[in-house]
Formats: structure tokens, sequence, C-alpha cells
């Protein structure tokens, strides 16, 4: 019986191969987006499942609350490590690391230095109780007791010390920056499972005592918070994350500090599961890599996908009960001949199953292609290798089969009803109720559509706004230059400066920190007296030389810029002054700010210009010169004016690198420009904007072929009725309007009920922004106008023809 | 093995209601061949559906071998059906994506019948019904009178009790036509009990006895040729 089932499937999508490639084509698409989107939705979800009860294992995190707003730091204070072990009661093991930067390390072995070696912890030897690995040489338990110990995994090893058998590695020596010294004490396995613990070397915490930052690492003054400590706990089986955030919650009371209270700031220890570590920027990983694994786009990834199929399957469930008469006379036979209702249902299930196969088939080809055109949207780790998993096999199995019962269920049922008496005698009146369904589910597809649309054209048009709006600087012809960080002196920075001075195509240079928008910004709280009252406020400090306003256009407003580049003076922004209570830029110029406890004299006022996306809103910001020169420059960006057409900066910036690896020999190049570091603010945007034409392309693509496929039903059934009209003197756009007419009302509803759902959900993204796009009322008369165009043109594609055939030959062939 | 008493079906729309059957009664006995005749809209042709279980009565009884079958449920009707009645059809009514061997195959496939089973009894109908060389074509490559010769064999292939035909010569020329007659008239002797509907008088001739229809009643009955040695009840 299946086999007659296969058979008789396989011969009606042949039959009608206009109509199965419809319905393989719109599952298709529905399905590779979904595989596509389910790989992404695995992999970043399967970071960092395979740790030892890793639902006991949570981070320790820190909450401020201030008036300026919320902050979330992934970091503790460091007395925090013997708090978790002293005080706190319900945690079976805690663990405190240190995240080490440093620039070079050396194999004392083969005399080798490694520049910059990432991924290097200061550890507790209980991070290896609570992070289990495999170990090569050495054991968890000794490993790391001793000062001057590291523990390195395998590829860190095998990259320190190439010549040597593992086995050899233990016991070797390690200089980190030229004066602490460790020995190998340990090897083990690098991860080979998702992770966001990259690290590679964990040197024994009490090492730290050695290093300058010791204070910073293992001090025990409650005040500070640095993101690069970290702490980690594994909770007892028998107690509660609520039970020890209560604990932390007295903790944080515990020792509030008089800062704190002066500034109204509150601290809230807190507790970050191990399952949220991937999802959570606020708090942070330890991935450097710049891609960033969002939920909040996951899962409007994951509804795309079901929106898509679900539109396949609306294609699918109206093409088939749309040509259900067509299938009437073989259910009329086969029920007559003694098939059962259920049968017939379990028959056309087979054939959507079959279809439905066909389409996966299909789609896991796409899904290859996806991946490949995807790149750059996706994460590093996701790739054709991730198909050959259970976990694919498994997801493609549940699709078609979800995706069988929700287009072949409802269609068997409508055909398995027909009655048998009826049907043979060739009385099949497709009853209105069936119409009725089709034209909500056409409704509903074009709605979706429409929505697609809309947004695409107002998240672009949003997009446009904030790269071309003005941001109150100039940005245009302007690069940067950032120079080593480890080098700490002005000399070869002004060396440099006064050499690419020399270059005739470069109209000006400047040394400064950062370009005035960027994603690093110092900020420091100003006070300023005034009748007894105090008024505090968050400032963001810029660092720039007496050419900096000059050379990005930023205009002052009153006063004069700092006399020199050395002088701390500051020029203050408008939201600024406004922030500290005047209105008339004149009037704070010669007052002081209590900055670091130093009265500092403000001696001018400059324009607002935007410091960060257009998401944010302008902050109060001061632009002061090199105020820690003696110690360590915050002159480290050399700003540089192009002159000329684009074209020929090509060459001005071969001449910059040249000079810059005259003054910095062997040290990486990098360049930017302004205007296009600008563009990357809004990453996430046009991340989405990329997402968002896919899915509008697909959703119309999908719509537009189910319309095709109804119409051309429509069209082939109404074949004698166009030839008796055109032979009563009906013209060709007469007909077609006919014919039109009850789909374009359809668009036209479908418009209708996507206009409020468009309109609110865009409200409620731009809500986001601090700078707005309008929200147009063409946006949404294109996109409608846009959608009944279209939808005219695909249904006279086949309209037309029906219209201009010759009427006699409808007539005869009916 | 067919007793009808009072048998009523109505067809309504939301103003008229039609009478299709009204108050009907009469009998068929085993390896009986009976012709219903009357205009177009005495019910003929509602009363073979009924007969043949695909169709509900509104009133009366209607007892088949011995059961009352008036009230039963879709499910139990399409599995009397399918163990005890063949059909034949005016329009042939074959399934255009099946060959002749598949048509014929499916009451087969229906009933849970083995698929070796099958191709034996499916070869021999066909062979029985000359048709065996078109057996790997489909409907629409055969004539009219090969058509309705598979529509029979499909119809005998589960060797039913009773063969309803409706109009079975109605699109075959005469040649075509008296063809189709010989073989439901040698199924007829070989013990099928047949309940043919047509138009022809012709065709009648070819039955035991000819039931004549008006508005959904019977207005007349003659017996051709006595049936056997069973007596009939009228």
């Amino acid at each position: 019986m299946f086999r007659n089932y296969i058979k008789i499937a396989w011969r009606n999508i042949w039959k009608n191969k206009l109509f199965s490639a419809i319905n393989v084509i719109s599952l298709a698409i529905g399905l590779s987006a979904s595989f596509v989107i389910g790989l992404m939705v695995y992999y970043d979800f399967s970071f960092d499942t395979f740790h030892e009860d890793g639902d006991r294992i949570y981070r320790v995190v820190t909450d401020f609350e201030t008036p300026q707003g919320n902050y979330k730091n992934g970091g503790v204070t460091p007395p925090m490590r013997i708090a978790a072990k002293e005080q706190l009661t319900g945690v079976e093991q805690s663990a405190y690391f240190y995240n080490w930067w440093i620039s070079e390390a050396k194999a004392e072995a083969n005399k080798q230095t490694f520049k910059d070696p990432e991924h290097i912890i200061l550890a507790e030897a209980s991070y290896f109780d609570i992070f289990q690995y495999n170990w090569i040489a050495g054991s968890k338990a000794m490993a790391l007791q001793q000062p001057n110990s590291v523990v390195l995994t395998r590829k860190r090893a095998e990259a320190y010390f190439p010549n040597l058998p593992l086995a050899a590695v233990m016991g070797q020596s390690l200089v980190y920056d030229g004066t602490i010294s460790a020995t190998v004490s340990g090897i083990v396995e690098d991860y080979d499972k998702r992770t966001d613990f990259y690290f590679n070397e964990f040197i024994s915490l009490e090492t730290a005592k050695q290093t300058e930052s010791s204070d910073e690492i293992l001090g025990d003054e409650w005040e500070n918070t640095n993101n690069a400590s970290q702490l980690y706990i594994k909770i007892a089986q028998n107690s509660t994350p609520e039970q020890i955030k209560t604990q932390l919650a007295a903790l944080s009371e515990a020792h509030v500090d008089s800062e704190m209270i002066k500034y109204n700031n509150k601290r809230i220890f807190n507790l970050q599961a191990l399952s949220d570590l991937h999802f959570d920027h606020e708090y942070g990983a330890y991935d450097y890599s710049g891609y960033e694994a969002d939920k909040g786009i996951l899962i409007s990834l994951v509804f795309v996908a079901l929106f898509l199929l679900l539109l396949g399957s609306i294609n699918f469930i109206n093409l088939n009960t749309a040509q259900a008469a067509s299938r009437a006379k073989e259910i009329g036979v086969r029920k007559t001949m003694g098939s059962s209702k259920r049968q017939l249902v379990l028959q056309f299930l087979g054939e959507t199953f079959l279809l439905t196969l066909i389409a996966a088939f299909c789609s896991v080809v796409f899904c290859v292609l996806a991946l490949k055109t995807f790149d750059s949207f996706m994460a590093e780790g996701i790739d054709l290798s991730l198909m050959v998993t259970p976990w694919f096999t498994a997801l493609v199995v549940v699709l078609i089969v979800v995706i069988t019962l929700l287009s072949g269920f409802y269609p068997g049922v409508v055909l398995s009803r027909f009655k048998p008496a009826r049907v043979l005698k060739g009385s099949v009146s497709s009853s209105k109720e069936k119409g009725v369904l089709r034209q909500v589910l056409t409704v509903s597809q074009f709605a979706i559509a429409q929505v697609f649309v809309i947004a695409t054209l107002l998240v672009g048009k949003q997009i446009y706004y904030m790269l071309h709006q003005d941001l109150g600087f100039n940005a245009e012809a302007v690069a940067y230059l950032q120079t080593p960080w480890d080098d700490f002196s002005i000399d070869k920075r002004l060396v440099l400066e006064q050499e690419l001075k020399r270059i005739p195509e470069i109209q000006n240079v400047s040394l400064g920190g950062m370009p005035p928008a960027s994603f690093n910004m110092a900020t420091r709280m100003g006070i300023f007296k005034k009748d007894g009252q105090e008024l505090i406020q968050e400032l963001q400090i810029l660092n720039g030389d007496t050419e900096y306003l000059k050379l990005y256009d930023i205009e002052l407003l009153a006063g004069r810029p700092a006399l020199n580049d050395t002088i701390e003076e500051y020029v203050i922004n408008e939201t600024g002054m406004r922030a500290f209570g005047f209105k008339d830029p004149e009037e704070i110029v010669g007052q002081y700010l209590e900055l670091n406890s130093h009265q500092r004299l403000i001696v001018g006022v400059m324009q607002d210009f935007n410091q960060r996306s257009l998401k944010d809103k302008v902050m109060p910001l001061m632009l002061t010169g090199d105020t820690s020169r003696d110690r360590r420059t915050n002159f480290r960006t050399l700003h540089v004016k192009l002159t000329g057409a684009s074209s020929g900066w090509q060459n001005t910036i071969a001449k910059v690198e040249q000079l810059y690896q005259e003054v910095y020999p062997g040290e990486e190049f990098r360049l930017s420009f302004v205007d296009e570091s600008i563009s990357r603010f809004y990453k996430q945007e046009q991340r989405i904007a990329t997402l968002l034409n896919w899915a509008t392309g697909l959703a119309v693509l999908i719509s537009c072929l189910g319309l095709l496929g109804l119409v051309i039903h429509t069209t082939s059934r109404r074949t004698k009725e166009i030839g008796i009209r055109k032979v009563l003197g009906a013209s060709i756009l007469q007909i077609n309007a006919l014919l039109c007419t009850d789909f374009l009302k359809l668009v036209i509803v479908a418009y209708v009920i996507a206009l409020p759902i468009a309109w609110w959900g865009l409200h409620q993204w731009l809500e986001d922004y601090a700078y707005k796009t309008e929200m147009s009322w063409w946006v949404f008369a294109l996109s409608g106008l846009g959608m009944m165009l279209l939808a005219v043109l695909i249904m006279s594609f086949k309209t037309l023809k029906a219209a201009i055939a010759n009427p006699v030959k409808a007539l005869r062939t009916e | 093995m067919i007793k009808i008493t009072d048998l009523e079906k109505y067809y309504a729309t939301e103003e008229v209601r039609t009478i299709a059957l009204n108050k009907l009664s009469f009998q068929v006995q085993e390896g009986e061949f009976v012709a219903v005749m009357g205009p177009s809209g005495c019910g003929k042709s509602t009363l073979l559906n009924i007969l043949g279980l695909l169709d509900d009565p509104d009133g009366g009884s209607f007892i088949f071998n011995g059961i009352e079958v008036a009230g039963f449920n879709e499910r139990k009707r399409a599995d009397l059906r399918k163990h005890n009645i063949g059909f034949v059809f005016q329009s042939f009514n074959l399934i255009d994506e099946l060959t002749v061997f598949e048509n014929v195959e499916l009451p087969l496939i229906y009933t849970g019948v083995k698929p070796a089973e099958r191709k034996k009894r499916v070869d021999e109908v066909l062979e029985k019904m000359q048709i065996m060389h078109r057996r790997k074509h489909f409907p629409q490559q055969l004539s009219g009178g090969q058509q309705q010769r598979v529509a029979v064999a499909r119809a005998v292939v589960n060797n039913p009790k009773l063969i309803l035909a409706d109009e079975p010569t109605g699109n075959l020329d005469s040649s075509n036509g008296n063809e189709v007659m010989d073989l439901l008239t040698e199924l007829n002797e070989a013990g099928t009990t047949i309940i043919m509907v047509t138009h022809s008088e012709h065709d009648a001739k070819y039955s035991h006895r000819i039931i004549r229809m008006l508005d959904g009643q019977k207005v007349t009955e003659n017996v051709l040729t006595e049936y056997k040695s069973k007596t009939l009840e009228v």
C-alpha cells in the first residue's frame, strides 16, 4: 500500500510540474533558512555545555547603579576571592583568576621571544577543580601550588617549545616581560569543544606578587573593581544561587564606602550562570575576535525561519486545496473501492512527505551555499562540519515531519472529506468555506511579507540617516594612526608628527587620544561648587593637541583652546556646560572644576558633537592636552587630514607607512579612516539590515510564488468564462482586471493588517536610538504600492495570456 | 440479498427540498440481474448510491445480506463495501495516474490482499477480460471499450457478491456496449448479483427483471426471464 502511495504521489508531482516546483521552492527556502539558522543557534547554545556540574558553576560579577546609569562589570574586587572562601556558605569551590596582558614571553630553552601572547591567566589552583582538563603531564593537585609555576595547554606548549617532546617541556622556564620567570609544572589538553575559556597559560596566582599590578590583583581594598579579576564559584549541591545572592547582597552592604555614598553610587555583587556567559555582552567573556553572540538576534532569526516555513506551508496548503477538484475523481474512486478516510489522509501526507523530502534535499545544498554567502555574518566556528552532527540530522528529521504534518494534514482532511457519490457524478463545487480559508492564508502571507518590506525600508532609512547625519565634526578625509601601546614616551610620536607634516598631500596633523567619536573614552567625575552646593557630573575626557579642534572642524563657541599641548586646561562641550547649570558659553569660561581633588580651569567651550553612535545622546565631555606626559603619554594617536581626491590617498598612506616603519621598525601599521570607524558603530544595525534584506526577499518571493500558483489555477479554471466574456465583447484589460481584482483585494487587506503591526514594531525599535529618522508616510506608502505593483505584475503574467488567448479555442477545450 | 423498505432520500438546498426517493421498496435475490430504468432525475442514481453504500438514506430500511445497514457510519459502510460490492460507472472512473494493472489492483490493496496474491488475481482477471496486453498502459492510452473492460475487471477482481453498474454502456458505441453487456451477463451466470441503471431498453433486455421509476417511486416491474426456480415476491 505504501509503495502505491509513493508511486501515485510521484506521478502527481511529475504531472503538476509547475505547482510541484512552486511547492518545493517555497518549502526549500523555509527549510534552508531553518537549517542555517538552526546551525547558528546550535553553535551559540553549545558553548561550555560540557563542564562537569556546569549547572552549579557561576561567575561572581558586579553591578553598579549610578545617577548616570547602570553598568555591569564581569569582574570582582580582589578581596572577594577571600570572602568567597571564608564568608560564603553553600559554596563548594571558588577559583579566582586574573586575565593577564603582557607584551612578551620568552622560552629560555630556545631563547625565543613571543610578542603579545594572549589568553594568559594568573589563577588559583582551585581553577582546575572547577574546570576539568585532561592532564598530559603534572597533576591538578600539585601544579599551581608554588609561586612561579605555570601550566600550559598542549598547543601553547608546542608553540613555545616546538622542538621538545611534551614530556621534556615539564620543568622548562618561561620569562614574562623580561622579569617574571615561571617553571612549567603541568600540561593539559586544550578544550576540543566549544568554549569561552580560551586560556592557554595558567600561572600560579602567588606569582602575581612579583608583578607591577600586585595590588590590583591581590589587594585588600574593596573599592576597586577590574573586569580582569574573575571569580568563579561552584555551588554546593544542597545550596541554591538565591542563597548565595542573598549573602552577596549582604557583602555589598558591608562594603559600602564613603565615595559611593558621596556620588550616590551603589554596588551589588551578583551571580552569572555559566550558561549565560556566552551571551551577556555587558559582563563580557574572553573572546576578542569581534563576533558577538546575541540572544536577541538569534531569537529574531528563529522567528524569521518560522515565518519562512509558515509561508512555504501556506503555499502548499493553498495550492493543494485549490487543486482539490482535479483530485476529486481519484478520491471518489478510492473511496468506492473501500479506502477509509484515514488511508486517504495518510496517502496525502505521504505525498506531502515526498515533496518535503525533495525540498529538504535541495535545502541541504542551499544550506551549504548559504553558509558560504553568510560567512561574514556568522561566527567563525559555524561551518559545514556542524552539518554532520547528530543534532543537525535530528533537526532535519524533525522539520521534515513537522512540515509534512503542517502542510499536508489540512489538504488531506479536505480532500478525504469528498463524498464519492457526488464527485463521481462530477459535481465538485469547492465550497465557499474552503475559499475563505485560502483567502485568510493568502492575506496572512502577504501581511508577513509586507511587514518585512516596511521594516527593511525603515531600517535602511535609519542606517542611512545615522551614517549621513552631521556628527558635529568633520570625519571626511581624516585618518588616524595608532602607535604601539607599550611605548609610553611621546618622543618618537613627536618625531613621526614632524615627518608626516612634511608630506605635501597631508594638510594637517594632530597628536592626541582617539578621534572625537570612538568606542574608547575615559571618564572622570567633575565637581562644580556653587553657592555651597556641589554639582557632580561624569565627564568624558578627550586628549588632543592644539591642532585637534582645527583638524576635526570643531567650532570653539567661547574662550580659547589650551595654551599648549601639556598644560592641564579644559575645553568643555555645550552639553557639559549645561550640565553644570550654565546657559551662556561665555559664563563658564574662567570657572574651575574639581577633578581628582584638583581645581582645573575651563578655558573654552566647543560645539557639541556625537562621541558614540547615534544610539546615544551627546555626553558631557572635556578636551585637554597631554596631562600625564611625564609618566605615560595620552597622545598615542596621530590624526591626519588628507588633501586631494581619495584616489590619490593610497600613495599618501604608503608614504605614511614608510615613515612609520622608520620610526617604529617591525611594529604593526594600524591606520584607519575616521568615517569607516564610525560606520563600524553600526555593525549591529548593518547585520540586522543584511538579515532583513534576505528575509524580506525570500518572504516576498515565497508569497509571490504562491500568488502565481493560485492565479494560474484560477485562470485555468475560468478559461471557459474568459472565452464567453470575450465572445460577448470584453476587452483584454477588462478581463485582466476581472481576474486580478479578487487577488488584489487580498493584497490590500494584507497591507491594512500589516500597517499597524509594522508601525508599532518599528516604533519600538527606534526607541533605542537617541537620534532617529522620521517614520515617514512615504515609506509605508511606497512599500504598499511596491507590493501591489509586484502582485499585479505577477498576476498579469498569467492573466494577460489567458485574456489574449483565442476564445474559440478556450470554448472548444472546455 | 437486498431488501429495501420505504426508502427515502431528500436533497435540500436553502429554499427547496427535493425528494429523490419516496418510500421506495423492493427486493433483489442473490444471483439476479436487475435493470433499473426511468427518466433523468427519477432517483435511479441516488438509489444506486445507497445500494452501493456510498450514501445514507434519510428514512426507511435497507437490509443487505440480512443486516440492517441504513444507520451504518462511513467506516462500517466502507468495510462492507470493499468486501462485497463492485462498481461499474458510465464514465469508467479509472484513476488517470495509475496503470491498468494498478487500477485493477486497487480494491485488493484496500482489502489487504498480499502482493503476490494480488498479482496473480489481477493477471487472471485481465486475462479473462482480454486486456492483459494493455496492463502497463495508462487509461488515457486506451479506447473507451477497453477502459470499460478495465473498469469491469476492477469491479470483479475482488469477487464481489454484488455488482452495481451505472449506465455501463453510456459512453460506448454499440459494438463495445454489447461486449460489456456480454461480460456482465457472463458474470451474472457465474453467480454474481447485478443491479444496473440504464436508459437503454436494449441493455435492459439482458436482465431478468426491469424496475421502472418515476419521481423517486417504483411505477412498474416487468419480469423478463423467470429467475431460476426462486419465486419473486413483489
